[in-house]
């Protein structure tokens, strides 16, 4: 057998590595990062795949594979394949051009897919129905009875929707949307000659749900539950679209389009008008990736693929429903509350009592925020008491991802309307969250806020918000900082840190930064923020080397830095030198990670797990031991070069010992962690720990029973406290 | 609540500043927002003479938003100035009206002195810190868009103040109209400072040894603050270091001095150009050390506002460096210093004793003893115009700390101790002054002239002099052995010029005691 690709590189680092690399720019030392985040979705397809998992949950996982694998195709497999048409053959960090990454790309999507599949029908699909819920996977097995309920329910619900297109020599090929579910049919005039087929087109309303229910008495099985899928009810109904036809065959797929927007920004005139113009045309990019159903006709393939001029690589054959994002929907059916796990409700945090005033409290001490393990309502209840507080005079928040309805919009109106002096930063170019920013935006100029849409070629990621407040003392600023987005709903899934502080040094900064992006002032020489684009990197830097230092004179030297992905070469570099030098690095990467462990002489001292559980880790810690005086900084920032060129971004210092404490006790528990994290290999794989001899150890499931019981005993001093209130005796 | 929050507001030539500061007498001045926006007016100022109506337009929306900044802080008082490219524009009363209607800002024109004083004050806000450096032989180089102000210190005391025009836009048009290559840039830029250098240097700094520079500009000494960049000590740097600096962006394109500085390219250049010509200024001083306070004119104006609110007090006396400039003037142009002293004396105890009378502040008994000083300095023009000669060598000379309309008044009370007074509008016809700055010249002058005519044969000293006020007559009681037939009689038109001014009568007393001088 030939070898793979893969194991060929892997010889060539070792043999190279004996040899001794000096020239840490070395392709063989580095990953391709497409090919590190398809082993990430692989690893949450491995949540899908353990049966220790409640089933529920691994619907959950295995909708997430899937709706990041559409992400990844329409934003990382569209620029590649632009890259690749116009011609590029620039080498990416591990040494590949845009055609060699595509190579790969097909190749480790096409395994991911069928292992999606064989997950969803081998090991899903029979625990559903054992647990009572049945899927009808093929409209061809229904009853007769079954076939009629299904007949009328079209009729009445969704006939109306359809709008069937058939294609011939006077009605060009349809404009078929991104992410659309369709049915292609291929049909034949009745009566008419043999050859003269015919192509059409239905796309199955994104309005009507999913899925279907199925009344219980049409079946005679113990299933409390069956479900059909919409696409097999027009299927089975098809011949109702086409009435002077015959159908041929019909068969669902999707297509899947270049989703990048390209925004020239120096020359829209405004900016908000056109990230409008370009989501219309989001829907028309040209066409990457075409989902068929496996068994599909070989004539409408045919038509399909040229219409869309797709190559085989691109075209996917799906042993399943396509699309598996309903499945998330189907999370939501009632009466399976035992296939899911139990619901974790975010709890108080102990230096915030509900309904105390939060400016007193942050006053007395910097407070952290740990979530989801604790509330996000301290920030939201930051901004909410900030609105009607006559002494606030301005509030300043950045926005890069809020949720629908969110409570932080309202209150920023609301005190807007109050006569406070509201900026807010949309930055409209949050990917697939644009449409959502514009409405946002929109609400808050009509609520009277100063919107502002950012710098000019840079996406603003920060999460910063300030309050300034007239007190009797003078203007105090206070300030949250965090690591994730101002977004209540993926607050409660996120796992992501906040501080809040009045500092007087952050607050200086703080009201810099928001100079600096309403375009009030250039950057300056900040306290203790670090910026990017100017200065974080250089930081991040500077610290890693730092610690070389100190790992070259003797002294005590150690790094453990969490974030989502790892792909910047500089930040490699540095890491792979301390390494050398004999630097402990441990980093805990959820995502892509181009960098390699157990390079002999290069990567010995370094470890990289990602951790993959119920709650997406999204929180970015860096640890510098510092010769003895550890360093603790929380970021915004992934060390990705987008990131750390491209964006603005914010790392900030954790200074009150016992917040740093909290922070190195988040980091170890990460560190010890044996049942969610996966240990980084020196084979470029991800491998489960190895759990002889250790505790047994969920850091997410650690840190929400640690939450409780604090909350607990917070509740239990306050009704002590309570208790102990003397009433004085009413005199008679 | 015992602090008040105050705007400051620069309109410069480059760029407009904001500072908004939280004052109260306990803490002093506390910083709470910068905002800047770059509006070059000073490009239209010193390119056309006037500022275009699109740059108004440019001016007026960032005022707009600087109130909207006011408004956010609730400021309690605020003080917008115009330097440079308001105060050279040809249109600049119009401009300052479209600002007041348009945004509801009074910008006020502010002379050269003023600003420059404004910012000294700033920098002796430092306190100790800048005592110990003018402790040395230093001197503020004050760089700013249309002209460079350099002040000399000797042994903690102003000595001279020059004004350059060795402005960063100016110096910036110059090159960019020549189009010549980087590497022509050093040698024009040293020219250029070498010239107007040439001056100072002959006349100030032949025997004065300048050891510091204290620099005041909008980007190289903020630029110096920052830790990041690799000073030894940031805000405090040897020639050597200076040097360093230049070097590096010496050798590095705008792109390049941008990214490595991380501002904007426009102001990299003007960055650039700031440490070409503050080296060269090093260089021609022979100074060691140059310190970057880091402040810039808003501080001086917030500075102003807490002082005149009595919410901070200076340790340094800057009326003493206003009257040792006076006196640099009064020795360059060969005044009689004795006789100056004399009439000081004299002219003071007049003020002081008729206050209730002239209702004049101390700020006019500082422009009398400057009057007094620099009394008889256009003798070194012309013996038989001193009056007009004077009053030409104070208007061209700067004395800073002083105002324009300040200036003019001490010009007109010397030239008109010398010459018949003019009234009201004939005097006013062609001046600054405004009706009660001519008040203040007519009173002024009053006295100027009675305590001259006291002087008039150059007598050194009075054994005692004394003031009182008795009904309507000012008796002044001069003890000297000499004979006065000569003051007393000559005395009349100058007494009934004071008459006419404050209803009141001089009435000299003379009284001998002692021996007269043979």
């Amino acid at each position: 057998m030939a070898e793979s690709k893969e194991k060929k590189s892997k010889r060539k680092l070792t043999n190279k590595t004996k040899t001794q690399i000096t020239d840490l720019t070395d392709p063989s030392l580095y990953t391709n990062r497409e090919l590190s985040w398809l082993m990430f979705d692989n690893r949450i397809l491995g949540e899908a795949r353990d049966k220790k998992i409640p089933l529920f949950e691994r619907l959950k996982f295995l909708s997430i594979t899937a709706s990041n694998l559409d992400e990844f195709f329409m934003v990382r497999v569209a620029s590649l394949k632009d890259m690749e048409e116009a011609g590029v053959r620039k080498r990416d960090i591990a040494g590949l051009t845009p055609s060699g990454q595509l190579e790969g790309i097909y190749r480790a999507t096409h395994e991911l897919v069928s292992l999606q599949y064989s997950t969803y029908n081998r090991s899903l699909i029979p625990q559903l129905e054992s647990s009572g819920l049945h899927i009808v996977g093929h409209h061809e097995v229904l009853t007769k009875e079954q076939s009629e309920y299904l007949s009328r329910y079209f009729d009445d619900n969704i006939y109306p929707v359809l709008t069937p297109m058939a294609v011939d020599s006077s009605r060009p090929f349809p404009l078929i949307r991104n992410k659309t579910l369709n049915l292609a049919a291929l049909l034949k005039k009745k009566n008419g000659s043999g050859e003269d087929v015919e192509f059409a087109t239905v796309q199955v309303p994104s309005v009507l749900p999913r899925f279907v229910e199925l009344p219980g008495q049409l079946f005679e099985d113990d299933c409390k539950c069956h479900l059909i899928l919409l696409e097999q009810i027009i299927e089975l109904n098809i011949d109702k679209l086409f009435l002077n036809y015959d159908v041929i065959c019909a068969h669902p797929y999707r297509v899947m389009r270049n989703a990048d927007l390209l925004i020239d920004e120096d020359e829209a005139a405004d900016l908000l008008a056109e990230i409008e113009k370009q989501l219309k045309q989001r829907q028309r990019g040209n066409a990457i990736r075409l989902e068929v159903e496996d068994g599909i006709h070989k004539k409408l393939l045919r038509f399909l693929k040229e219409e869309l001029e797709l190559n085989e690589n691109d075209i996917y054959y799906i042993n399943g429903p396509l699309d598996l994002t309903f499945l998330m929907k189907m999370y939501s059916l009632p009466g399976f509350d035992d296939l899911k796990a139990p619901t974790y409700k975010p709890q108080n945090v102990p230096e915030l009592p509900a309904g105390c005033d939060l400016f007193e409290q942050i006053r007395e001490r910097d407070i952290l925020l740990h979530h989801p393990y604790q509330t996000f309502e301290p920030v939201v209840s930051f901004i909410q008491q900030a609105a009607v507080d006559p002494q606030v005079l301005a509030i300043k928040q950045t926005l890069y991802r809020v949720s629908g309805n969110s409570p932080i919009i309202r209150a920023l109106a609301q005190a807007a309307e109050n006569g406070k002096q509201v900026t807010v930063l949309v930055e409209l170019k949050a990917r697939f969250d644009e449409e959502n920013n514009i409405v946002w935006a929109k609400m808050l100029e009509q609520a009277g806020c100063h919107v502002i849409y950012g710098l000019v070629g840079l996406k603003t990621h920060s999460k910063i918000t300030l309050v300034v407040r007239r007190e009797d003392d003078g203007i105090r600023r206070y300030v949250h900082l965090g690591t994730g987005n101002y977004n209540d709903a993926t607050a409660k899934l996120y796992t992501d840190l906040g501080l809040l502080t009045c500092r007087d040094a952050i607050g200086e900064d703080a009201t810099a930064v928001f100079n600096m992006l309403s375009g009030y002032s250039e950057p300056k020489n900040w306290n203790k923020l670090s910026l990017a684009p100017l200065w974080l990197k250089d930081r991040f830097l500077q610290l890693i080397h730092r610690e070389t230092d100190y790992a070259k004179s003797g002294n005590h030297a150690r790094i453990v830095a969490k974030m989502n992905s790892l792909c910047d070469r500089d930040i490699i570099e540095a890491l792979y030198e301390a390494s050398m030098a004999g630097v402990k690095i441990d980093l805990i990467v959820r995502g892509i990670c181009c960098l390699k462990v157990g390079i002999p002489g290069i990567s010995e001292n370094i470890t990289v797990r990602s951790i993959v559980g119920n709650f997406l880790e999204h929180a970015r810690i860096f640890y510098f031991e510092n010769n003895g005086t550890p360093q603790i900084f929380l970021a915004s920032a992934d060390w990705m070069p987008r990131n750390l060129e491209r964006r603005v971004e914010i790392l900030f210092p954790i200074e009150e010992e016992d917040l740093k404490e909290q922070v190195i006790h988040i980091l170890q528990v990460q560190l010890s962690d044996t049942l969610k994290a996966h240990l980084l290999t020196p084979e470029d794989t991800y491998e489960k720990i190895d759990r002889r001899g250790k505790a047994l150890v969920c850091a997410q499931d650690t840190f929400c029973e640690e939450a409780i019981r604090t909350s607990k005993e917070m509740a239990k001093a306050q009704s002590t406290q309570q208790t102990r209130v003397f009433i004085p005796e009413t005199p008679r | 609540m015992a602090y008040k929050t105050f705007a400051a507001i620069d309109v410069g030539s480059y760029e407009l500043a904001m500072k908004i500061f939280e004052v109260s007498g306990k803490t002093g001045l506390k910083e709470i927002d910068h905002v800047m926006q770059r509006v070059e007016l000073g490009t239209d100022t010193y390119n056309q003479g006037k500022i275009s109506m699109k740059r108004v337009d440019e001016l007026c929306e960032v005022l707009s938003g600087f109130r909207g900044i006011m408004k956010a802080y609730h400021v309690d008082a605020y003080k917008a100035y115009g330097t440079s490219a308001i105060r050279e524009t040809e249109n600049a009363a119009v401009i300052l009206d479209m600002i007041r209607s348009r945004t509801g800002i009074e910008v006020a024109q502010i002379s050269n002195s003023e600003q420059r004083f404004l910012d000294y004050k700033a920098i002796a806000s430092k306190g100790e810190l800048f005592e110990r450096v003018i402790g040395k032989g230093t001197a503020i180089v004050d760089v700013g868009g249309g002209s460079t102000q350099i002040s000399l210190f000797d042994k903690d005391k102003l000595v001279a103040t020059q004004n350059l025009r060795l402005g960063l836009l100016r110096l910036r048009e110059r090159i960019l109209s020549m189009h010549i290559r980087h590497s022509g840039y050093e040698p024009l830029i040293k020219e250029q400072v070498d010239n107007q250098m040439e001056v100072m240097r002959r006349l100030f700094l032949s025997e004065r040894k300048i050891d510091n520079i204290i620099l005041v500009d909008d980007y190289l000494s903020a630029v110096m603050q920052r830790e990041d960049l690799g000073f030894d000590n940031p805000g405090f740097l040897s020639g050597k270091e200076c040097r360093r600096f230049l070097e590096k962006i010496r050798t590095r394109n705008r792109t390049q001095i941008a990214k490595y500085i991380g501002i904007s390219e426009e102001k990299a250049f003007l960055l650039y150009i700031s440490c070409e010509m503050v080296c060269r200024i090093m260089e021609l001083l022979g100074s060691k050390m140059l310190w970057a306070p880091g402040v810039s004119l808003c501080d001086g104006i917030g500075y102003e506002y807490a002082e005149q609110n009595k919410m901070i007090r200076f340790d340094h006396d800057f009326e003493k460096d206003i009257l040792a400039c006076a006196d640099n003037i009064g020795r360059r142009f060969l005044s009689n210093v004795p006789r100056a002293a004399l009439m000081e004396q004299i002219a003071l105890e007049i003020f002081d004793h008729t206050k209730k009378i002239h209702g004049l502040k101390n700020r006019e008994r500082l422009l009398l003893q400057l009057a007094a000083r620099l009394n008889d300095c256009g003798k070194y023009i012309s013996m038989s115009n001193v009056g007009e000669c004077s009053h030409s060598i104070i208007m061209a000379n700067e004395i800073i700390g002083l105002s324009h309309m300040e200036r003019e008044i001490v010009a007109n009370v010397v030239k008109y101790n010398r010459v018949d007074f003019e009234y009201d509008a004939q005097m006013r016809a062609g001046t600054g002054l405004d009706s009660e700055a001519y008040l203040k010249v007519a009173k002024l002058t009053a006295i100027l002239k009675v305590s001259n005519g006291l002087v008039r044969s150059y007598r050194e000293k009075f054994n005692t002099i004394k003031v009182s006020l008795k009904d309507r007559e000012l008796m002044i009681l001069v003890d000297t052995p000499e004979d006065m037939t000569l003051e007393l009689g000559l005395l009349g038109p100058r007494a009934d010029f004071f008459e006419e001014i404050f209803h009141i009568r001089p009435v000299v007393r003379h009284k001998r005691t002692g021996m007269p001088q043979v």
